[in-house]
């Protein structure tokens, strides 16, 4: 058993000839084997060393020879089975599967005033639930559906939300890490019965600091899969071309890569493009710009050309509101993905950035990826759908297709109709309460909150989630951090 | 012939030129112009570009760009004025620096520019910078004004930390402490200790006038 994803029964857009992904692969050796990355941790450093890596002791630069490279990326699989707490939702990536996800925010935002406030537990909860409910959200992503809530102290954050995942949906995740958090996600993953995989992000430009490499070798350690990822912006922590930046992204992660499958050769590792552009007149990334598109299907490409699990940049909006810009933002990013070639992508959700987040917008943006699968699923070819007998027995006018049977047979087949876009004719329209997509959304909330059930965990799983999250809690009092 | 030299002066940094600001202000120097007016010169061309940016005309790049080619101009003008056994006069001076574990310096680096350009003498300490360093840079510049940033929310506190380090040493007394980033809010500031917050790098020259004239 596993869940149904979306399938892309047609090759994936191209943006690079074969001798353009040569040239940013021999770009990318080279960056790697005499720039080099910056590595903040000494026993990353030193199993770097044990391996032909040349380690600079003065700038912690490690300096990667172009074999050893190369073979670590021949070691990762190309596809692989994730387990979720359950079964039903197990994920298989790779391929041509094409995976959905929610883009999660720091708070919660009024629907009315769109102004951000703190989420509440039950914030949390209800998000999850809807999250569940949603048939093209597949998976669900880290610090999902909010980063945390009020009163969890920093640290605890990304714990009470693993836990909070757990429990509030059946569905695999992966999560972040930071002040160790990492050790009580796995054990929270481990007591369900569940792989997680963990992110190991390069701080652009070509470093890795400490808690990445940390996460890296618990992960590794633990048997668990990892998504490794760089996180510039273009013009700013990377080059301003599409090009460098594209070199320097993958620089970035196979130094990761390398790590990983020293710790564990034949790991499991998916790559993840979380580079944006930059908006030049403030400093603050321009998610969804066409150059995030654009190198999102580079990305894509080189990757895919690796023969690697690929996930593109999150669909991220810069908009504060559920609006057309946010529409627009959001399909460019989802609709160059799925075309491009991406396995696992992060939609649902977001309005503004990684700032804020409401599950009406994970609902209005759910709708959207059911066409967007459709989309990838293309049509078949063949005596049936090309219909020649019905052609010519229904001739030119007054012949007609809407009585026939090959009609009411195939037109569901063929197409992909939601439940909260406004569909009504304008005539319905302005006769009934002139509804918007957004109050759609927001019934169909209601209605989900009320009647959705998530499979709960066992007693002995709830027994371990909450003996987990109460040694986390002391294990940061003793750090003095809570 | 003076004047003809620093319309080029200004020139070369409207063009973001500081390979063309350092040869012109060593032609300046040559020339026996008088320092304090090429800088006045400076001054008076970097708020242009200041002003060109906040109409949407010019962009980050061109800010950090004409920040490097103002620097460029300034070190030659510098060691002119230090040849000469002359201060040069000021707004005053600040102590600048992205504080400890946070390695963001784009947005330091425009506040820079913008104080440079507002008249302030920057002594910027670069980025992950620890308490001691701050505090050593105090004694060592006796600035007016220490301005801290920090862009991630796990490093906003350690703004706290410089400014309780202050304290223990008995240098917070002579000090105006402001501080910006993109984690932070002038609530975080008031809570922490600090005498000013600025949400934008036009906010705080601003604020740093106002410190100055408190």
């Amino acid at each position: 058993m596993a869940i149904k994803g979306f399938t892309r029964n047609f090759e994936p857009l191209k943006v690079l000839g074969e001798e353009q992904c040569w040239r940013i692969h021999r770009a990318t050796l080279d960056v790697l084997e005499n720039v080099g990355l910056r590595i903040e941790h000494e026993r990353a450093r030193k199993l770097f060393e044990q391996h032909g890596c040349k380690v600079d002791k003065k700038d912690n630069r490690v300096r990667f020879p172009p074999a050893l490279v190369e073979e670590s990326l021949r070691r990762c699989p190309s596809s692989f089975r994730l387990r979720a707490r359950d079964p039903k939702n197990d994920l298989t990536i790779g391929g041509n599967s094409v995976f959905f996800g929610p883009a999660p925010g720091k708070q919660i935002v009024d629907l009315e005033t769109w102004e951000p406030r703190e989420p509440t537990e039950k914030d949390v909860y209800d998000g999850l639930k809807i999250l569940d409910y949603l048939p093209n959200v597949h998976f669900l992503a880290a610090y999902t559906p909010f980063f945390g809530f009020d009163p969890v102290p920093p640290v605890m954050r990304i714990p009470e939300i693993c836990a909070a995942k757990i429990r509030g949906s059946s569905k695999w995740f992966f999560e972040g890490y930071g002040h160790d958090c990492e050790i009580f996600v796995i054990q929270m993953a481990q007591a369900v019965n569940m792989e997680v995989m963990m992110s190991v992000l390069a701080s652009s430009p070509l470093t890795y600091y400490h808690e990445a490499m940390e996460c890296a070798f618990r992960t590794a350690e633990a048997g668990m899969t990892a998504r490794v990822l760089p996180g510039g912006t273009y013009g700013s922590s990377a080059p301003a071309t599409i090009a460098g930046s594209t070199v320097t992204a993958n620089a970035e992660i196979m130094g990761g890569i390398v790590l990983l499958q020293l710790l564990r050769p034949g790991m499991r590792i998916e790559v993840k493009d979380f580079t944006f552009a930059q908006n030049m007149r403030t400093g603050s990334p321009a998610f969804a710009n066409v150059q995030t598109a654009l190198h999102g299907m580079a990305f894509n490409q080189m990757w895919r050309w690796y023969d690697f699990p690929v996930a593109m940049t999150t669909a991220y909006p810069n908009s504060k509101v559920s609006d057309s810009q946010l529409a627009y933002e959001k399909s460019l990013i989802a609709l160059s993905a799925a075309l491009s070639g991406v396995n696992l992508q992060l939609m649902q959700g977001a309005i503004m950035g990684e700032l804020t987040y409401h599950s009406a917008q994970a609902i209005i943006d759910d709708e959207m990826v059911g066409a967007i699968g459709r989309l990838l699923q293309g049509f078949e070819v063949n005596d049936e759908t090309l219909a020649l007998d019905l052609i010519e027995q229904v001739g030119p006018i007054p012949g007609e297709y809407l009585s026939k049977k090959h009609t009411r047979t195939w037109w569901r087949d063929q197409s992909y109709f939601g439940e909260v876009a406004d569909m009504t004719t304008y005539p319905e329209w302005l006769k009934g309460d002139k509804k918007t997509v957004l109050d759609h959304a927001q019934e169909k909330m209601r209605q989900i909150l009320a009647t959705h059930e998530v499979t709960p965990l066992t007693e002995t799983q709830e027994k371990d989630i909450q003996r987990i999250l109460a040694e986390a809690t002391k294990f940061y009092r003793g750090k003095g951090l809570i | 012939m003076s004047q003809e030299i620093l319309k080029r002066l200004s020139k070369k940094l409207m063009d973001l030129d500081d390979e063309g600001c350092s040869a012109v202000a060593n032609e300046a120097v040559a020339a026996g112009l008088d320092p304090m007016e090429a800088i006045g010169v400076l001054t008076e061309t970097i708020h242009q570009i200041g002003e060109e940016f906040h109409r949407g005309e010019l962009f980050l790049p061109d800010l950090v760009g004409a920040g490097a080619a103002m620097e460029a101009a300034m070190s030659v003008f510098n060691k002119e004025l230090l040849a000469k056994g002359l201060k040069r006069e000021s707004m005053g001076t600040i102590v600048l620096g992205t504080v400890r574990g946070d390695i963001h310096s784009i947005g330091k680096d425009i506040v820079r520019t913008m104080l440079t350009a507002g008249g302030f003498i920057v002594h910027d300490l670069g980025v992950d910078t620890s308490a001691e360093k701050f505090a050593s840079a105090i004694k060592e510049h006796k600035p007016h004004i220490l301005a801290m940033s920090a862009l991630l929310t796990t490093t906003a506190r350690e703004q706290e930390v410089v400014i309780e380090n202050l304290k223990e040493i008995g240098l917070r007394e002579n000090i105006k402490v402001m501080v910006g980033g993109g984690a932070l809010d002038q609530a975080f500031a008031e809570k922490i200790g600090a005498d000013g917050y600025g949400s934008t790098a036009a906010e705080a020259v601003v604020l740093a006038k106002k410190l100055m004239a408190s």
